[in-house]
């Protein structure tokens, strides 16, 4: 029971740790680009932290426009990307550029499939239609066509990192584990043995003697 | 505002880091420093406890002189230059 219970729980905060950074860390999608639009959003409902800051330098609102990238995936769905400042606040892309972002795709695009202008879209987040989640634009790029590889290096190097820090911090809990915690229940042990056999002989005396 | 919070929280962050670990890296050098005494006392026993005291005290001004110690000062710079960096690289690339 435990042994499952102990699987749950670390299970759990492998997949919460996991999709926190599958968000975060940037990727990039090389995607055909047909409309740039600004739509008005009202913050403050269900998906309210999946919104970023306005404009750096602007006053917060519940309600705002907000930028969207509207594109083609190679596999030929939709994806759409909203472009919000990330401003001085979480993720940490510092990202201000919004508007020149945005002048950027609108001018890669490339409405007719059969004469594709292909760009790489580097971002974050995902799309949850069920929750009106948008991916935040980074950065955008023309390439040369639809098959070009990119490596996610920065991504790469930051799992590499996590890893390498929970891998330390478990040996070091481990060794720390052995070395004190493990004797001190031993101790604790022997002494509860010792203490309950006491009682137990004591009850002893209480109970019927075998008659001679 | 945002800028000024964010760069007062960076700081606040950067300082518990650096104190944690300037106290850290000397109770480091002074128990490095003890046990390279004990093992010079184990060869020669005529070594007297003031003479450790002042062992300890020589290494530990050497190494507050030391490059090791200005190190740590990597704790401000290293965030601060990879902050810029994505600033740039970010904005303006």
């Amino acid at each position: 029971m435990v042994f499952y219970l102990r699987w749950i729980f670390w299970g759990s905060v492998a997949v919460i740790l996991a999709s926190f950074l599958y968000y975060t860390l940037p990727q990039t999608d090389v995607v055909r680009v047909v409309e740039t639009e600004v739509r008005r959003v009202d913050l403050g409902g269900e998906n309210t932290l999946f919104w970023s800051q306005p404009d750096s330098g602007q006053a917060v609102n519940d309600t705002r426009d907000v930028f969207f990238i509207q594109t083609v995936q190679r596999n030929g769905k939709p994806m759409v990307y909203r472009n919000e400042d990330t401003g001085w606040s979480w993720p940490p892309y510092f990202k201000f550029d919004t508007a020149n972002l945005q002048t950027e795709a609108s001018s890669l695009r490339s409405p007719d499939p059969n004469n594709a202008q292909w760009a790489a879209i580097g971002h974050y987040g995902v799309r949850i239609p069920y929750l009106s989640i948008y991916p935040n634009a980074i950065s955008i790029r023309p390439v040369s066509g639809p098959d070009v590889t990119i490596v996610p290096w920065i991504a790469i190097i930051c799992w590499f990192f996590v890893i390498s820090f929970i891998w330390y911090v478990t040996a070091r809990w481990i060794r720390f584990k052995r070395s004190r915690i493990s004797p001190a229940l031993d101790r604790l042990d022997a002494k509860y043995d010792d203490t309950t056999g006491r009682i137990s002989r004591w009850l002893g005396t209480w109970r019927s003697k075998p008659r001679g | 505002m945002v800028f000024i919070r964010f760069l007062v929280i960076l700081l606040i962050v950067q300082t518990v880091v650096f104190v944690c670990l300037s106290i850290y890296s000397r109770l480091a050098r002074r128990e490095k420093l003890e046990t390279e005494f004990e093992a010079r006392r184990a060869m020669d026993p005529a070594l007297t406890p003031a003479a450790k005291d002042s062992f300890i005290r020589d290494g530990l001004a050497e190494y507050d002189g030391s490059m090791r110690r200005k190190l740590i000062l990597l704790v401000y710079v290293v965030p601060i230059a990879a902050i810029g960096t994505i600033i740039y690289t970010v904005n303006h690339m």
